[in-house]
C-alpha cells in the first residue's frame, strides 16, 4: 500500500472480525422476513459468504461438512442445482455449487454422493444448455440466453474439467457479438454495455483462452472511465458508484493487464468507507444497509488491490488463487 | 367449574353463596396482612385460588398447628370430610348408619366434599379479568360448533366423492355451490376465531374448501444442514401447497391463483414463475391476457428480474403465432413500446427493461418504426445522461439490417452504413454534447459513429478543438476532459506527436486526475508509435 493509504484514520481500516462475524450470523436469521425472501439466493449466498471469509483468511469459519450437506441436498436427478431443496434447477446455482466444492475440496464428495455419476452428471446438465447453433447458454431448460450463464458455464465445466463437453469455439462467437461500440459488452447482441457483463465476456475468454479478440485499450479506457469522484466505480456511464462494481470493473481491468489505470487508494478509502463499523458487512455506498453481495465483491476488490492481510482472489473465476490453483494444477 | 362451597361473606363475591365455616382460613389470612377482610379477587387465578382454599378447609390451619388445636366443630368437619373424600369401596366399609351420619353432617355444615388442585396454571389466561375469561369461554364454544358443522361439511364432501347416498333421502350427495360458499365464511369465521383464542394462525388455504383435496407438502430438511430454510406463516403454507400440485403437475385455475399469491409475496421465487409458465401453455390460456397481468406486476417490482425471463418465454410462445400477420405484429410492438415508455418512466436506465426493449426490436423487426427512434430521442432530451438510451439509438441505427452487412462487429467500420445516417448522427452527437460537455455518453456515442462509418477523427476536430482554449497556456480551460482525449488522439492520428503529449499530460496534471495511470500509459503508446 501506498502512504496514502496508511495515511488513513483509523475507522478506515478493514475490519475483518467483525465481517467475519456478520458473514457468520447470515445463516442464524431465519426469522427475518429477508431471509425466506432470499430463498432463491440461498446456494449463490453460500458462496458469496463463504468466498469473502477465505480472501478474509478464515475459510473454517462455516462448517465445512454441513456446507457440503447442504450443497448436496440442493441438487436434482438431472446434475443440476436448485438454489435450495426443492427450487428447480439453475445454471447460476449449479455453478455457485460447484464453485463452493471446489472451495472446500469436495470434488470426491461430489462424485460420491452426488447424484447419477458425480461430476460428470454435473457436467452433461451444464453442456445440455448450450445451443448448439449460437453458442449461447440458458440459464434454465426454459432457455432464457445471457452472457452470465455462458460465463458460468464455462467456469463450472472448466473447474471440473469437463470443458470439452461443450463448443467453446461457438460460445466465444457469441461473445464477441456482444461488445459495443464503446468497447464494452453487454448480456446479448446489442445489449447497453455494463460492468458485470463486461467481467462475465472477458472471465469466458480467459477461459476458452481467447482474449486476443478483447479491444483492450478500448475496453481499458471504457473501464477506467468508470471511477468517479470519491474514488468508486459505478457500471455504467453517468450511474452512481457502488461497491460491488470495485470487482466487476477491476477483475475485468486485470484480467487485460490494465488495474493500474485507476487510482487505487481513493477506490481503497471508498470501499472502506462503505463498511458497517457496529456491525460488520459492506454495503453499496456509505451509510446504506449491508448485504453479503456487497460485502464479498467489496472484499475481493480490495484483495485485488492488494489491501494488506487478504488472500488473493483469482481475476477469473472470483475464488481464492490457492484454490484454483489446486483444482487447475 | 368449582365446588359451590360456601365461602365468607365477601362484598362483590356475589357469584358465591355464602358460608359460614370459614373462621380458622380468615385467622391465618389477619395473621399475614392487617386485620381485613380478605381481598376480593379481580383475575381467575386470584379466585381460583380463593376456590381452591374454600375447598381444603381448616388445611392451612390444620398443617401449621395440627388438628388438635382447631375448635371442636371444626375438628369434627375435618373427620367427616376425610370420611367423605374417601373412595366409595372404602367408606362403604362404614356401617349404614355410621354413613348416613356422615353425609348429614357434611350436608349440614355445607363441607366441600372435593378438593381442587393447587396451583392450577391458566397461563396468560390467569391475569384476565372474569369477563374477559367468559367472553373467551364464549367464543371457544361458538368455535365449537362451528368445528363441528365443519366436519359434517368435510364428511358430506369425502361422501361426495365416494359416490355416497343420503341416508334418510336416499338421494346421491352433491355439495351446492352455496354449501362451498357457506363452508368457506365458515372456515374464516374459524380462522379467525383460532387466532384470537390460541394465537393460532390457519393457512388462508386451509381456510380455502377448493384446496381441501391437496396434502401440503412441507419443507423437508436435511439435518443440521447449514443455511436451512424457515419459513414464516402465510408464505410457507403457499409454498407447500405449490409442491404439492408441482408433484402432480397439475395445471388449473387454482394453480394459477396460487402462482398469484406467491409472487405478490416473493416476486424473486424463481421455480414459481416457470410453473405459472408451464399452466400458461398447459391450459393454452391467452398470452396477451398474462402479458396485460404481467404488466401490473412488473410496474410494480421494477428491480425483478424472473419479471422479465417470464415476458422472454411468453413473447418466444406467442411469436410464432402472429408472426404472418404484419399487422399484429406492428400492434403488438406498439402495445410492448408503449408498456416500456410507462416503466422506463419509473426506472430509466433499468436495465432489464432495456435488453429486452432490444431483443423485442430484433425479434419483431420493429428496426424501421418511427415511433422507435422518437421515443428514444424524447428520453435523450428529457435526460441527455442516460446512457442507455444512447447505446439503444445505436443498436436501433447501426444494427437494422437495412444500414448494416451482417457479422460486421459494433466496434467495426461498416460499409453498409449510409453516409447519410452517419452524418446524421455526427450531428446529433455533437448537438447533444453542447448541452453538456462533460457527459461521456454522446462522446461514446460519436466515436462509436465515426468508426462504424470509417471516418478519421480529425472529422470532428473543429468541433473538439471549440471546448479547448489556450491549452498549456496561464489561461488554459478545458470544458470537456473528454474533448481533450478525443483531441489526443486527433493529433496522434494526424502525427503530431508534441501536441497529444501536451493534451495527454494536462490530462493527468490537472483536467481528470483519477486517471493519471491511464494517461501515462497513453503517452508511452505514443512514444513507441
Amino acid at each position: 500500500m501506498s502512504e496514502n493509504a496508511a495515511n488513513l484514520p483509523e475507522e478506515l481500516q478493514l475490519i475483518t472480525e467483525a465481517h467475519v462475524k456478520y458473514i457468520q450470523s447470515l445463516d442464524t436469521r431465519k426469522d427475518d422476513y429477508e431471509y425466506w425472501l432470499t430463498e432463491h439466493l440461498r446456494l449463490n449466498g453460500l458462496y458469496w459468504g463463504l468466498t469473502a471469509l477465505h480472501i478474509l483468511g478464515h475459510p473454517g469459519a462455516l462448517p465445512r461438512d454441513e456446507t457440503i450437506d447442504f450443497v448436496l441436498s440442493c441438487q436434482h436427478e438431472n446434475g443440476g442445482f436448485g438454489a435450495a431443496p426443492g427450487h428447480d434447477a439453475h445454471m447460476l446455482s449449479t455453478v455457485s455449487a460447484v464453485q463452493i466444492l471446489a472451495m472446500v475440496d469436495a470434488f470426491d464428495e461430489l462424485q460420491a454422493r452426488g447424484k447419477g455419476n458425480g461430476r460428470a452428471q454435473v457436467g452433461s446438465y451444464i453442456a445440455d444448455l448450450q445451443n448448439r447453433q449460437t453458442g449461447t447458454f440458458a440459464g434454465d431448460e426454459w432457455g432464457e440466453h445471457d452472457t452470465r450463464f455462458l460465463y458460468g458455464a464455462l467456469n463450472a465445466l472448466s473447474l471440473l474439467g469437463l470443458l470439452h463437453l461443450v463448443d467453446v469455439d461457438k460460445a466465444v462467437e457469441h461473445i464477441a457479438a456482444c461488445a459495443n461500440f464503446d468497447g464494452g459488452y453487454g448480456s446479448g447482441p446489442g445489449a447497453e454495455s455494463h460492468a458485470a457483463q463486461i467481467f462475465t465476456c472477458v472471465a469466458a475468454l480467459s477461459i476458452a483462452g481467447r482474449k486476443d479478440l478483447i479491444d483492450i485499450d478500448r475496453l481499458g479506457r471504457w473501464l477506467s472511465e468508470r471511477q468517479v469522484g470519491r474514488g468508486g466505480l459505478n457500471g455504467r456511464p453517468e450511474k452512481k458508484e457502488d461497491s460491488c462494481y470495485s470487482w466487476w470493473v477491476l477483475s475485468s481491468l486485470e484480467m487485460i493487464g490494465k488495474t493500474h489505470w485507476i487510482d487505487r487508494d481513493s477506490l481503497v478509502a471508498f470501499i472502506l468507507s462503505c463498511q458497517d463499523l457496529q456491525g460488520g458487512g459492506i454495503a453499496d455506498r456509505p451509510g446504506d444497509m449491508v448485504d453479503v453481495w456487497h460485502t464479498v465483491f467489496s472484499i475481493t476488490g480490495l484483495s485485488l488491490l492488494g489491501y494488506p492481510g487478504l488472500q488473493p482472489v483469482d481475476a477469473v473465476y472470483c475464488l481464492p488463487k490457492s484454490t484454483v490453483q489446486r483444482v487447475l494444477g | 367449574m368449582p365446588p359451590k362451597g360456601k365461602a365468607a361473606n365477601k362484598p362483590k363475591a356475589n357469584e358465591r353463596e355464602c358460608s359460614p365455616k370459614q373462621q380458622p382460613q380468615q385467622q391465618q389470612q389477619q395473621t399475614s396482612s392487617s386485620p381485613a377482610p380478605a381481598p376480593t379477587p379481580t383475575t381467575i387465578a386470584e379466585r381460583s385460588a380463593l376456590f381452591t382454599d374454600e375447598s381444603r378447609p381448616f388445611e392451612s390451619a390444620r398443617r401449621k398447628s395440627g388438628i388438635a388445636s382447631l375448635p371442636r366443630d371444626a375438628q369434627a368437619a375435618c373427620i367427616a370430610l376425610r370420611f367423605a373424600r374417601l373412595p366409595a369401596p372404602a367408606r362403604n366399609r362404614l356401617p349404614p348408619k355410621s354413613q348416613r351420619e356422615l353425609w348429614r353432617h357434611v350436608n349440614d355444615a355445607s363441607l366441600p366434599i372435593r378438593a381442587l388442585k393447587r396451583n392450577y396454571d391458566y397461563g396468560a389466561a390467569g391475569g384476565w379479568s372474569f369477563e374477559r375469561y367468559a367472553d373467551w369461554a364464549a367464543k371457544r364454544t361458538v368455535l365449537t360448533c362451528l368445528e363441528g358443522a365443519s366436519r359434517v361439511f368435510r364428511e358430506k364432501r369425502e361422501s361426495e366423492k365416494r359416490g355416497g347416498s343420503d341416508p334418510v333421502t336416499g338421494e346421491r350427495v352433491v355439495l351446492t355451490q352455496g354449501e362451498i360458499d357457506e363452508e368457506r365464511g365458515r372456515r374464516r369465521e374459524m380462522a379467525a376465531l383460532r387466532k384470537e383464542l390460541y394465537g393460532v394462525v390457519t393457512g388462508r388455504l386451509e381456510a380455502d374448501p377448493e384446496w381441501d383435496d391437496v396434502v401440503p407438502i412441507p419443507q423437508e430438511e436435511p439435518e443440521g444442514a447449514l443455511a436451512t430454510i424457515s419459513y414464516l406463516g402465510e408464505y410457507a403454507e403457499a409454498i407447500s401447497y405449490l409442491r404439492a400440485v408441482m408433484v402432480k403437475k397439475e395445471y388449473s385455475p387454482r394453480c394459477l391463483k396460487l402462482t398469484e399469491t406467491i409472487i405478490e409475496m416473493n416476486p424473486a421465487h424463481y421455480t414459481v414463475w416457470l410453473y405459472r409458465a408451464a399452466n400458461i401453455f398447459a391450459m393454452k390460456l391467452s398470452i396477451p391476457d398474462e402479458i396485460q397481468w404481467l404488466n401490473e406486476v412488473s410496474l410494480e417490482h421494477l428491480k425483478n428480474y424472473q419479471i422479465w425471463h417470464h415476458r422472454h418465454l411468453l413473447i418466444d410462445n406467442y411469436y410464432p403465432t402472429i408472426a404472418d400477420d404484419a399487422e399484429a405484429v406492428a400492434a403488438f410492438g406498439a402495445s410492448e413500446r408503449q408498456f416500456l415508455q410507462q416503466i422506463l418512466a419509473e426506472d430509466t436506465k433499468n436495465y432489464h427493461v432495456w435488453s429486452y426493449r432490444s431483443y423485442l426490436i430484433e425479434k419483431f423487426g420493429l428496426w424501421d418504426v418511427p415511433e422507435e427512434l422518437t421515443s428514444i430521442e424524447t428520453m435523450i432530451d428529457e435526460d441527455v445522461r442516460n446512457n442507455s438510451a444512447w447505446s439503444h439509438r445505436f443498436f436501433l441505427i447501426f444494427s437494422n439490417p437495412a444500414n448494416s452487412t451482417p457479422g460486421v462487429a459494433a466496434t467495426e467500420h461498416d460499409p453498409a452504413a449510409p453516409a447519410a445516417v452517419v452524418d446524421r448522427e455526427v450531428e446529433y452527437a455533437k448537438e447533444k454534447i453542447a448541452l453538456a460537455p462533460q457527459n461521456q455518453s454522446p462522446w461514446n456515442y460519436l466515436r462509436g459513429v465515426l468508426v462504424k462509418g470509417g471516418r478519421k477523427l480529425g472529422s470532428v476536430e473543429d468541433f473538439v478543438q471549440g471546448f479547448i482554449t489556450g491549452l498549456g497556456s496561464d489561461g488554459e480551460d478545458v470544458k470537456s476532459s473528454h474533448a481533450l482525449d478525443l483531441l489526443a488522439e486527433i493529433y496522434a492520428e494526424k502525427g503530431d506527436k508534441k501536441q497529444a503529449e501536451l493534451c495527454l499530460r494536462r490530462l493527468a496534471e490537472k483536467w481528470d486526475r483519477i486517471r493519471a495511470g491511464y494517461w501515462e500509459w497513453r503517452k508511452k503508446c505514443l512514444e513507441t508509435a
